[in-house]
């Protein structure tokens, strides 16, 4: 439906999102009207103190919970009863960042980055293979293909992991605390590296953190609070002209559910 | 190099004594359904190396004839009809009866199977007994199975040594003349073989010209079944005519419906594969549990359940073939050394190979469909 698509069509966009977690008297609400729109090439950072829904946002956006309650467009595809092969679909389209790296501790970093073309049998396994080792070149990784991952650093498994994220060429990326589990100068290289390779690749970025340390390298910030967007800013660089009349409508919905 | 990435394989060789503990479990059940079924088979087979080595492609014997210990004996002069038949290249006679073998070294008294055979052309085809026929002509001599349990005495030994070996047998003392391999099996400790003319002094009840089992063999080219119906009509309903495969079909038959053997050792054999079934279902299940993050983490990625049953699939026959190959080994070595013990045919028979192969495939994956239930647990939505 979103085919006749302009340069500016967004990416995600998300209108009316409520979600809750339990039923009847256990029901608790986690997400209250949530809107929220992201632009190709946008990297835009969710935070917001623990247990206000971030996540659970994450988790909607990437397809690996099902939409109770309002519209969420990702990629085009539309979340409202989407069939588990289209949200496969979805998440193959998506490069995921996560935590704690999540790397498969049996493979080494080229495996790990390499069998993410076991979901692209049309890439052969030479390419797959070249191609994998040009994404660790370029996180700094080059010298490291072969080392099993209990021998890399927290940083570097980090930095695997977002070889692994960006190599299948996602449309967009979705990263969950990334830096949260490595001391603050490898978390700012991660961070860097992952702004870095976004801008040349022109991939939108959506990333959840509390990391202050980190906010610098957004095009913008929203802050969630209890389950609602409360304040959606534009940030410190570039600011990208075509979306502003989509802030605006954040901002009064902010406005509205705050 | 330039391979896809082997995940199975590299996931299940992580942890080694995982692994470890995983191919022993493949290996005590693929080596458990070795024995039952080579033990049963053998049992089997010892009961029929007699029919197996008539020189002949025909057997007659009583229509009442139940098995070898406990034949029906019936005239040579209803067999020696056949002599006429163009088809017929010669018949031959064969005698059997238990006779007591007093040991001659410690007096006990055993019970053996005897045969009184043709002396002047062959009716068994047993390795080096034609050569020693001349021997049986002489009065009161016999032809001892080298394969016959030690409880007879070390006759064998004795021979070898060229000191001469007087048993008594059926109270008659008897001078052996040499040795034929034969083979103890289910009835039998082991065998003897006198001639004819010998055989009636062993059983002076015994009417001259009662034979056990005639053998028949046929001019080349003739049609076998087709002799062997004519032959039927020609003598009537007292005895049966039968190839050598149907005359060992009715021994087999006696022994099955007879012995528990063949339940026995199904059932045994049915051990050894849910042995293998529960302990691969056990290592396939922990390892899915272990790996439940990492699976989570991989269907959040966009891996299909499909991908993920396959890559456990694929451990199941990794670790059915890891297991069936040196299970048989050493299957193959303790059937050697069972031969030995036993004097039982035990043989590594290839067909038996392949259907155990695939037994033991089977039996890992449906262990391995088994657990792969365990990956509707890894909900990718834990992942963040």
């Amino acid at each position: 439906m979103e085919q006749n698509s302009t340069p500016i069509e967004p990416v995600i966009r998300g209108e009316g999102i409520n979600f809750a977690f339990g039923q009847g008297e256990l029901r608790k609400q986690i997400l209250f009207d949530v809107q929220l729109q992201i632009q190709p090439g946008e990297i835009v950072l969710l935070t917001g103190p623990s247990g206000s829904g971030k996540t659970t946002l994450l988790t909607l956006i990437a397809g690996l919970r099902t939409l109770q309650e309002g519209r969420l467009e990702v990629l085009g595809h539309s979340l409202s009863n989407a069939s588990e092969a289209d949200l496969l679909t979805l998440r193959r389209k998506i490069g995921f960042i996560f935590q704690a790296h999540n790397l498969l501790p049996y493979l080494t970093a080229l495996q790990n980055v390499q069998v993410m073309f076991d979901l692209h049998p049309e890439v052969s396994a030479k390419d797959g293979r070249d191609r994998a080792i040009a994404m660790l070149n370029q996180v700094g990784l080059g010298e490291r293909l072969n080392y099993a991952v209990a021998r890399l650093s927290g940083g570097q498994k980090q930095r695997v992991a977002i070889a692994r994220a960006l190599v299948g060429s996602p449309q967009i990326v979705l990263a969950d605390e990334p830096t949260a589990a490595l001391d603050g100068t490898s978390g700012r290289e991660v961070v860097n590296l992952l702004q870095a390779l976004a801008r040349e690749h022109k991939r939108p970025i959506l990333m959840v953190t509390h990391d202050a340390r980190v906010l610098d390298i957004a095009d913008r910030i929203i802050e969630m609070q209890d389950g609602r967007l409360v304040t959606d800013s534009a940030s410190l660089h570039r600011v990208k002209q075509p979306y502003s009349k989509e802030t605006g409508d954040e901002r009064h919905l902010a406005a509205v559910t705050v | 190099m330039s391979q896809r990435i082997p995940l199975a394989w590299l996931q299940l060789k992580h942890e080694k004594m995982k692994l470890f503990a995983a191919v022993a479990g493949v290996m005590v059940s693929v080596v458990l359904m070795w024995m039952q079924l080579g033990l049963m088979n053998a049992l089997f087979a010892s009961a029929v190396v007699f029919h197996g080595s008539l020189d002949g492609e025909l057997a007659v014997i009583h229509s009442q004839y139940e098995h070898l210990l406990h034949s029906k004996a019936y005239s040579s002069r209803l067999l020696y009809r056949l002599c006429g038949s163009p088809e017929v290249a010669s018949v031959s006679a064969i005698s059997a009866a238990l006779v007591e073998w007093k040991n001659p070294w410690n007096g006990e008294m055993r019970s053996m199977q005897c045969y009184g055979i043709e002396t002047d052309k062959s009716c068994l085809n047993l390795p080096g007994l034609a050569e020693q026929l001349h021997r049986l002509r002489n009065t009161d001599e016999f032809l001892y199975d080298k394969l016959a349990r030690p409880r007879f005495g070390d006759v064998v030994g004795a021979h070898e040594h060229r000191e001469l070996v007087e048993p008594e047998i059926n109270r008659r003392k008897m001078k052996l003349a040499g040795t034929i391999d034969l083979g103890a099996s289910f009835g039998v400790d082991g065998n003897l073989l006198v001639s004819h003319a010998n055989f009636l002094r062993l059983f002076p009840a015994r009417k001259s010209g009662a034979i056990d089992v005639g053998v028949v063999k046929l001019q080349p080219g003739t049609d076998v079944e087709e002799a062997r119906e004519h032959f039927q009509s020609m003598l009537g309903k007292e005895v049966k005519v039968l190839t050598r495969k149907q005359y060992a079909d009715v021994e087999l038959a006696y022994w099955k419906s007879a012995t528990p053997i063949g339940i026995v050792f199904s059932a045994g054999t049915a051990v050894g594969f849910f042995i293998g079934f529960i302990v691969v279902y056990q290592i396939l299940y922990t390892d899915v549990s272990n790996h439940l993050p990492h699976y989570a983490t991989m269907k959040a990625m966009g891996f299909s359940t499909r991908y993920l049953y396959r890559l456990i699939i694929e451990q199941s026959v990794q670790l059915a073939v890891l297991g069936f190959v040196p299970g048989t080994i050493l299957a193959a070595l303790l059937y050697a050394v069972l031969r030995k013990l036993t004097q039982l045919p035990l043989i590594v028979e290839p067909t038996r190979g392949v259907a155990l192969a695939v037994v033991t495939v089977l039996m890992c994956v449906f262990s391995g469909m088994l657990a792969v239930r365990k990956l509707n647990s890894a909900d990718p939505a834990d992942v963040f």
